[in-house]
C-alpha cells in the first residue's frame, strides 16, 4: 500500500502572522497536482513552540519538520519530499528541543509562564501508558546517541559539566557521583532509582512517574552504560500503586522494543531493570536504609564512609539517585551541557519540581528555573495567598526543612540560598502558611512524623526526637515552662550533629528554624499561653458575641453542656466546663462565635 | 550496520505512523487526565463517558490519558486539541460536564469558556 | 616501615599512625580512650550509639570515630566543650528512657552504661518523659530478657546474628517504639534461641541476664533431708577468679571445691571425670563407627546450645551426631545410680547441682530425654557469674579460703578431661583415647596443636593403623554452620568433627564473669589466658590420657561393663530428634 502523509501546519499565532494560513491552500493545490489529495492528510495544530523559526510544517512519518517556510517552498516540498520521498535538507530543522513543549500547546500563561518543564517536560503531553508516545517525542534518542557516538567517560563529563545536582534534597553534584562510582573496579554494578519518595504530602516523583515513566527507564539505562553497571532497580514505595503500574508497564514496553535488556539496539550494551517495592518507611529513602532493604535487611542506614559508589547494594559499587534526577539525564545528553547551564544560577543548575501547596490559590506541581524566588513562585504562579488572608510563612523541604517567613520572600530557589536562609532545598515540599496556622503547630506536626518514622538504631534521633516532641506537645497544651525553648534548642543541635543518618540530622530544622524566625509565638504559647494563630486547641477559648441571634444550635451540639441560654437571647459559655471541641463554632450559622 | 541511532530515528518514524494509524491526525484530540490525584478527583468517571460515547458513534475524536499536568486544585482536567484552534483546557470536569463537553464542544464546536483554564 | 605511615592530629597533638584503620582505633593506640557503647572489636561497625563521637576539622556534623577511616592530614578532636556537652546529653538520654533501679539490679557495679553515665558527669536530668515499658520475658530456661533495659545497642543482634549465625534477635519497629526481640515477638523459650547466652556476655546492661537459680539452691543447701553433690566444670575453674577481681588464666579448682563445702554441699565432684567418662563412650563410638562404615562423620554433641541449633536447622545430620551425653549429663546419671548405690541413699533424696561456664545447660537440664529412671538427673545448673555471687553472698572469702580436693570416685581427672574446656580440647581427648583404642599403642605426641587455637575452624590429619583421619574443629555457631555445609555437600569430607557453640570453647561461655571495667567482653586475650589454665592444668598431671584414669576403670568394672554397653547405654546415651520453631522449616523435610 502506498505510503500515506500527514502533514501538520502549525498554527499558532506567530507562525499565522508569518504567513501560515496561506501554506495550507498552497499545499493542496500542489497535492492536488500530483495526485497526491488522498494520500495525504493536512491538519492544523496549536503553537508547536519553535515559534522563532515560523512558519513551520511537519511531514509524517518521519516527524520532519519544516521551517521558515514560505509559499515558494512548497512546490519543492511536495515533489521532493512526498514524491519522490527524500526530504528536503535545506529546510530541515535539525534540533527540536525536549523542554518546554508544554506550556505554549497548552495556554494557562499565568500558571506555566514562569515554568520551564525539563523533567516533567512530558507529563501532561503523552499517554504514559502508550511507548510510541515517548518514542514520538525523541524518546531514547539521548541513549541511542550516547551508544552510537559517546564512551562511557564522554557521558559522565557531560553530566558532570551540566552542573547537574542530586535533586533527591542533598544537591549532590551528580556527574561527580558518577565519576566515583565509574571508577569503581569490582563487579557487577547496579545502578538505583529512589522513588520511595516518604515527605508527608510530597508528590513530586510520583506525578513524574505517573505521567511519564519512561523518562526514568532510559535515563537509568544512560547510566548503567556510564558507570558500567548492567542491572538497574527501581524502588518504588508500595503506596504508590498505579506509578508501579506504569513504570513496570514501561520497562516491559522498553524491552519488547529491544530499548531494555540485551545489546540494546544493537550494541554490545545490556541492562535491565527490576522493580523493588517499599513498605512503609520513610527512613528507606535514605540511600544506605534502601539498599539494606533491597537486600532483604532491615532498612537502617549505616556509617558513611564508605559511600555507595564505593560499596553499596551487596557490597558493589552502586549509583543511586532520585527520580528527577534521572528524568534530566535524557535532556543533559540530547540537549547538551551547554545548554542545561543556560539555565538556573551559577551554582545550581537546571530546573526543580515543587509540589506548590497549601495556603495558595493555585496548588500543584510546577517546574521552575533555579533562581526563580520565593515571591515569583507564591504570588505568580501559585497566585498568591486566598481568601484575603496574609501570608506568614512558607515551608521547604519537608520534615526536614525550615519555615522561612516574609522577609525571605526574595531568597532565590537554589540549594545554597535556601540552607543560607535556614532552610533547605530538599525533595521539592513547598507549604504556604498564612495567618491561620499555628508555628509551634506546625513544628509539632513535622517532629511527630519524623519521630514515628525514625528507625530507632541512633540514640540522638530516636530518643532525643522524642524529648523533643514531648517538650513541644507540652507547649502546644499550655503546660510550657520557661527553660523549654533553651531546652529545644539544645536537644536540636546535638541531634542535627550527632546523628547517624539524614533524617535524624535534619529532624530538628523544622523546630529551630521555626524558633529563629518566630520566637515570639513560642514565647507567646509559653508565657501567655496565648496562640495567636488560634489553632492550639487548650489555648484557645470561643466565646460567644453579640451578633448571637439566641437559636440555641450551639447549645444542642455541645457535648458537655458548656453553653446556656434562653431562646432567642445572648448564649453564654461556661469555660470551665468547655473542652474547645469547636463543634459550636461550627455550627453557628450566624458567625457569633469566634475564637479567642 | 545500522547504529543505535540509526535504529532508533526509524523507531521514531515506525511509532509517530502507529499513532497516525490510531488517528492522532482527527480533527479532535480528548486527553483526559489520569494521574493519581486526577482518579481520586473522579477522572475515571470522566473517561468512561468520552469511551462511552465514542463507542456510541462519535466520530473523529482520538481519545488518551495523560499524566499529571500540575493544575491540583483544578482536576479532573480534560484537553482538547482541534486542528486550526487553540487547545483549550478544561477543568473541574465531572460526568455531567463531560457530557456537555461532549454535546456542545464536541459536536458543535462551541467551547464552554466557564469552565476553561487559562 | 615508616613512610608507610600516615600523620594526624588528635586534640593539636601530631602522631604517625597506620593508614587503613579508623579514627577510634589510631585514637587508642596514641593513649585516647574515646567513650564507646556498641562498638566491639569482634563484631561488624553499627555507629548506633553516638558516644564515641569526635569532631573532625573541615567536617560540619560529629562522626562517630568506631566508623570514620583515618587519612592522611586528618585533624581530630575527641574532647572539646561541644563534644562533651552532646556525648554527655547523648548519655541522658540513653538513662532517661531506662529504669532508675540501679541498687536492685544484676548489674549494679559491673554495668556500663552506669560507668558512662558516672564518667559524662551527668548529675541532673534535662529531658525526662515518658519512659518505656514492656514484659520481661521469664520463659527459656537460661536467659531472661528485660527490653525495659535495653539501651538498643545492637551488640545482641550482631552477636547472635554475625558470630552465631542463629539470627534470633532483631530490632523491630520504629521511632521511640524500637524494641529488640524475636521474630514475632515469641516468647523467647519458643524460638530459634539455642540458649548459648552469648548475649548475655556482650549485654552493656542488664537487658540480658541468666536464669537465675540461686535463691532455690541456697533454700535446698539447707534442708536436711537432702544430699547435696555438685559438680564443677573445667572452664569454671578457669574463670571464676576474675569474678573476684582477679587476672583471668587462674585455675582456682580447690578453691571452688572448699567454697562448696563451706556452702553446705555434702559431696563436691569434678566434671572433668565425666569427661573422661564421655571420651571413653565417644572414642568407642568414633571407632565402631569407623570399623563398621556407620554414618560418619561423628559429630560432638557435649554442647548443649550447638545440639539445640542441628536440631532446628541441621536435623538431617542428627544421623551423625554422637548419642553419648555430655560430660555434665553422664556424671549427673552417675551420681543418681552408681553413687547413689554407693553411699545407699535413694537418688530421689541426691540433690544433683552442676556448676557450669554454660547457661545452655540450664536448658540441656530440663531435657526430657535425659532422664534416667523416670528421674532428672541435674536438678541445677549454675553457672559460674552465680555462683562468684553465692560465695560473696554466703559469706566465703573465695580467694583467700584453704584449697581442697575433690571427692571420690567421681573427683579424679586426667589432663584430657581437663582441656575439654577449650576449642580443639574434645577432639584431642578423644583422639588420644581413639588413637590407643584401635592401635594398642600410646600416642606419644598428644598435644595436636593443629587444632588448638582460636581459628574459627580447624583441620588436622591423624594417620591410625594405616588409615588417615580427617578431622575438623569449629567453634561458634557461625562457624559450625560453614563445617556442616561442608559435612552436607560431603560426608567423606571429615571423619570426626568437633563443635562447640560458644566462641573460644566453653571457657567463652554465656555463664563466665562479665567483662570488667578495664577489659571488653569475649576479650581475645582474656580466652587466650583462661584457655592456658586448662593446657597448663593438663600438662601438669601425671595421667594425661582418659583411659588411663583408674577411677573411670573402676567405674565400668564395677557398674558399667564396658563402654557402649547396655548399661552405658541406657544411662550415657541419648537421642536427638527435630525441633522446628515457627517460621523454621527444615531444608530436607517435606512441608505438609
Amino acid at each position: 500500500m502506498a505510503t500515506t502523509y500527514g502533514i501538520i501546519v502549525c498554527d499558532g499565532t506567530r507562525c499565522i502572522n508569518s504567513g501560515a494560513r496561506t501554506l495550507t491552500l498552497a499545499l493542496q493545490e500542489q497535492l492536488d497536482r500530483h495526485g497526491l489529495r488522498d494520500r495525504v492528510t493536512i491538519s492544523l495544530s496549536g503553537c508547536l513552540g519553535m515559534c522563532d523559526k515560523g512558519p513551520i510544517l511537519v511531514v509524517n512519518p518521519g516527524y520532519t519538520i519544516y521551517g521558515n517556510v514560505t509559499e515558494a517552498d512548497i512546490p519543492e516540498i511536495v515533489e521532493e519530499h512526498l514524491v519522490h520521498r527524500r526530504p528536503l535538507a535545506r529546510l530541515a530543522i535539525q534540533e527540536d528541543h525536549l523542554y518546554n513543549r508544554f506550556f505554549r500547546v497548552f495556554g494557562d500563561e499565568n500558571f506555566f509562564g514562569k515554568q520551564m518543564r525539563i523533567a516533567l517536560r512530558n507529563c501532561g503531553i503523552i499517554d504514559p501508558e502508550n511507548l510510541d508516545d515517548y518514542l514520538s517525542l525523541r524518546g531514547f534518542e539521548a541513549l541511542a546517541k550516547v551508544l552510537t557516538e559517546l564512551t562511557p567517560e564522554q557521558v559522565v563529563a557531560e553530566v558532570e559539566k551540566s552542573g547537574l545536582r542530586g535533586r533527591g534534597g542533598a544537591g549532590f553534584p551528580t556527574g561527580l557521583k558518577w565519576k566515583f562510582t565509574a571508577a569503581q573496579k569490582a563487579t557487577p554494578k547496579y545502578v538505583i532509582c529512589n522513588a520511595d519518595e516518604g515527605d508527608p504530602g510530597a508528590f513530586m516523583d510520583r506525578s513524574a512517574i505517573e505521567g511519564d515513566p519512561h523518562t526514568v527507564v532510559e535515563g537509568m539505562a544512560i547510566g548503567g552504560y556510564a558507570v558500567g553497571a548492567s542491572k538497574g532497580i527501581v524502588y518504588i514505595r508500595a503506596e504508590y500503586p498505579l506509578a508501579i503500574r506504569r513504570i513496570t508497564k514501561a520497562i516491559e514496553d522498553a524491552r519488547a522494543h529491544g530499548l531494555l535488556g540485551e545489546n540494546i539496539l544493537g550494541s554490545d550494551f545490556s541492562f535491565d531493570i527490576e522493580i523493588r517495592l517499599g513498605a512503609g518507611a520513610f527512613v528507606c529513602g535514605e540511600e544506605t536504609a534502601l539498599i539494606h532493604s533491597i537486600e532483604g535487611a532491615r532498612g537502617m542506614p549505616r556509617p558513611r564512609p564508605p559511600y555507595p559508589s564505593v560499596q553499596g547494594l551487596f557490597g558493589r559499587p552502586t549509583l543511586i539517585n532520585n527520580v528527577e534526577t534521572w528524568a534530566n539525564i535524557p535532556v543533559v545528553l540530547l540537549d547538551g551541557a551547554n545548554w542545561f547551564r543556560t539555565v538556573g544560577t551559577e551554582n545550581s543548575k537546571g530546573t526543580k519540581v515543587f509540589a506548590l501547596a497549601g495556603k495558595v490559590v493555585n496548588t500543584g506541581l510546577i517546574e521552575v528555573p533555579m533562581g526563580t524566588t520565593l515571591r515569583e513562585i507564591i504570588y505568580e504562579v501559585g497566585g498568591g495567598i486566598p481568601d484575603g488572608k496574609k501570608f506568614k510563612a512558607v515551608q521547604t523541604g519537608g520534615p526536614s526543612g525550615g519555615c522561612l517567613p516574609e522577609g525571605y520572600l526574595d531568597t532565590s530557589i537554589d540549594y545554597d540560598s535556601l540552607a543560607r536562609a535556614g532552610s533547605i532545598m530538599g525533595s521539592g515540599g513547598m507549604i504556604v502558611i498564612d495567618e491561620d496556622s499555628c508555628m509551634v503547630d506546625i513544628a509539632k506536626f513535622f517532629l511527630e512524623f519524623t519521630q514515628n518514622e525514625s528507625c530507632g538504631k541512633c540514640t540522638p534521633c530516636r530518643e532525643g526526637t522524642k524529648r523533643m516532641l514531648e517538650i513541644l506537645v507540652r507547649i502546644t497544651e499550655g503546660k510550657g515552662q520557661p527553660g523549654d525553648i533553651e531546652k529545644l534548642e539544645r536537644l536540636g543541635d546535638t541531634i542535627q550533629k550527632a546523628s547517624l543518618c539524614g533524617l535524624g540530622q535534619s529532624a530538628p530544622n523544622p523546630v529551630l528554624s521555626t524558633i529563629k524566625n518566630f520566637r515570639e509565638e513560642y514565647e507567646e504559647h509559653i508565657h501567655e499561653k496565648r496562640c495567636r494563630a488560634r489553632a492550639c486547641t487548650n489555648l484557645v477559648t470561643y466565646e460567644i458575641t453579640e451578633k448571637c441571634v439566641g437559636c440555641g444550635a450551639c447549645r444542642r451540639v455541645c457535648p458537655v453542656g458548656a453553653i446556656t441560654g434562653a431562646a432567642k437571647k445572648l448564649h453564654v459559655i461556661d469555660q470551665d466546663k468547655c473542652v474547645k471541641c469547636g463543634m459550636c463554632f461550627n455550627a453557628c450559622k450566624f458567625d457569633a462565635i469566634v475564637k479567642v | 550496520m545500522p547504529t543505535p541511532l540509526d535504529l532508533i530515528k526509524k523507531k521514531r518514524a515506525e511509532a509517530v505512523s502507529r499513532i497516525i494509524g490510531k488517528g492522532y491526525l482527527s480533527t479532535k484530540r480528548v486527553y483526559v487526565g489520569m494521574a493519581t490525584c486526577e482518579i481520586a478527583a473522579g477522572s475515571k468517571d470522566v473517561m468512561e463517558v468520552f469511551q462511552k460515547a465514542i463507542s456510541l458513534g462519535l466520530t473523529d475524536v482520538y481519545l488518551s490519558q495523560k499524566g499529571c499536568a500540575g493544575r491540583c486544585n483544578l482536576e479532573p482536567t480534560v484537553e482538547v486539541i482541534e486542528s486550526g484552534k487553540s487547545p483549550v483546557k478544561y477543568g473541574k470536569v465531572d460526568k455531567d460536564r463531560a457530557i456537555q463537553i461532549i454535546e456542545r464542544h464536541l459536536k458543535n464546536g462551541q467551547v464552554i469558556q466557564e469552565w476553561v483554564i487559562d | 616501615m615508616d613512610n608507610s605511615k600516615i600523620t594526624i592530629t588528635i586534640n593539636n597533638q601530631p602522631y604517625k599512625v597506620d593508614p587503613g584503620q579508623t579514627v577510634m582505633q589510631a585514637a587508642d593506640q596514641c593513649g585516647y580512650r574515646i567513650p564507646r557503647l556498641c562498638y566491639h572489636p569482634k563484631l561488624s561497625i553499627e555507629g548506633a550509639c553516638r558516644v564515641c563521637i569526635v569532631q573532625i576539622e573541615g567536617v560540619r556534623n560529629y562522626v562517630a570515630s568506631c566508623a570514620y577511616p583515618v587519612a592522611d592530614g586528618m585533624k581530630i578532636h575527641t574532647n572539646t566543650k561541644e563534644l562533651r556537652r552532646a556525648r554527655r546529653d547523648i548519655v541522658e538520654l540513653l538513662l532517661d528512657n531506662h529504669p532508675m533501679d540501679c541498687h536492685t539490679c544484676d548489674r549494679d557495679s559491673n554495668c556500663e552504661l552506669q560507668r558512662l553515665a558516672y564518667s559524662m558527669g551527668i548529675r541532673q536530668r534535662h529531658f525526662e518523659g515518658e519512659r518505656k515499658h514492656y514484659e520481661i520475658d521469664l520463659s527459656s530456661t537460661s536467659v531472661i530478657r528485660d527490653p525495659d533495659k535495653c539501651i538498643l545497642c545492637g551488640r545482641c543482634v550482631r552477636m547472635c546474628s554475625e558470630i552465631q549465625g542463629v539470627h534470633c534477635l532483631t530490632q523491630a519497629h520504629r521511632g521511640f517504639n524500637t524494641v529488640v526481640m524475636p521474630a514475632y515477638n515469641l516468647p523467647f523459650a519458643e524460638t530459634v534461641c539455642t540458649t548459648c547466652g552469648q548475649c548475655i556476655n556482650v549485654c552493656p546492661t542488664a537487658s540480658f541476664v541468666e536464669k537465675n537459680y540461686t535463691q532455690d539452691l541456697f533454700e535446698k543447701l539447707n534442708d536436711p533431708d537432702l544430699i547435696t553433690v555438685a559438680q564443677v566444670a573445667p572452664s569454671v575453674r578457669a574463670a571464676i577468679g576474675e569474678g573476684f577481681g582477679l587476672p583471668p588464666g587462674r585455675n582456682m579448682e580447690g578453691q571452688i571445691a572448699a567454697t562448696l563445702r563451706h556452702m553446705g554441699f555434702n559431696y563436691v565432684f569434678d566434671t572433668q571425670f565425666s569427661a573422661d567418662l564421655t571420651i571413653m563412650e565417644e572414642a568407642s563410638e568414633f571407632l565402631e563407627r569407623v570399623q563398621s562404615k556407620g554414618p560418619l562423620p561423628l559429630i560432638t554433641s557435649c554442647s548443649s546450645a550447638w545440639m539445640k541449633y542441628l536440631e532446628q536447622f541441621y536435623p538431617d545430620l542428627i544421623e551423625n551426631i554422637s548419642t553419648a551425653k555430655s560430660p555434665m549429663s553422664m556424671a549427673s546419671a552417675m551420681i543418681k545410680t552408681y553413687f547413689a548405690e554407693k553411699i545407699k541413699v535413694d537418688p530421689k533424696k541426691i540433690l544433683s547441682v552442676a556448676f557450669m561456664c554454660c547457661t545452655a545447660k540450664k536448658y540441656e537440664a530440663a531435657r526430657p530425654e535425659l532422664e534416667v529412671r523416670g528421674m532428672r538427673t541435674t536438678d541445677i545448673v549454675i553457672t559460674t557469674r552465680e555462683l562468684a555471687w553465692m560465695a560473696k553472698s554466703a559469706g566465703i572469702d573465695f580467694v583467700n579460703i584453704k584449697p581442697e580436693k575433690f571427692d571420690e570416685p567421681l573427683g579424679l581427672s586426667s589432663g584430657a578431661g581437663a582441656i575439654f574446656g577449650v576449642t580443639g580440647g574434645v577432639m584431642e581427648a578423644a583422639i588420644r583415647t581413639a588413637y590407643e583404642l584401635y592401635t594398642g599403642e600410646t600416642l606419644i605426641d598428644i598435644e595436636l596443636n593443629d587444632i588448638r587455637g582460636f581459628k574459627g575452624i580447624k583441620e588436622a590429619k591423624v594417620v591410625l593403623d594405616g588409615q588417615e583421619l580427617r578431622l575438623a574443629v569449629a567453634h561458634g555457631l557461625g562457624n559450625a554452620h560453614e563445617v556442616l555445609e561442608m559435612v552436607r555437600k560431603d560426608r567423606s569430607r571429615f571423619h570426626f568433627v568437633e563443635v562447640m557453640g560458644c566462641p573460644g570453647g566453653c571457657i567463652g561461655g554465656g555463664g563466665q564473669p562479665y567483662a570488667t571495667a578495664n577489659s571488653i567482653p569475649l576479650d581475645e586475650e582474656c580466652l587466650r589466658l583462661r584457655a592456658q589454665a586448662l593446657y597448663g592444668l593438663d600438662r601438669e598431671k601425671t595421667i594425661r590420657r582418659s583411659h588411663e584414669n583408674p577411677d573411670v576403670q573402676r567405674l565400668y568394672k564395677e557398674f558399667l561393663g564396658r563402654p557402649l554397653s547396655e548399661k552405658s547405654h541406657e544411662l550415657l546415651h541419648t537421642h536427638y530428634k527435630t525441633h522446628l520453631p515457627k517460621g523454621i522449616v527444615s531444608p530436607n523435610l517435606k512441608v505438609v
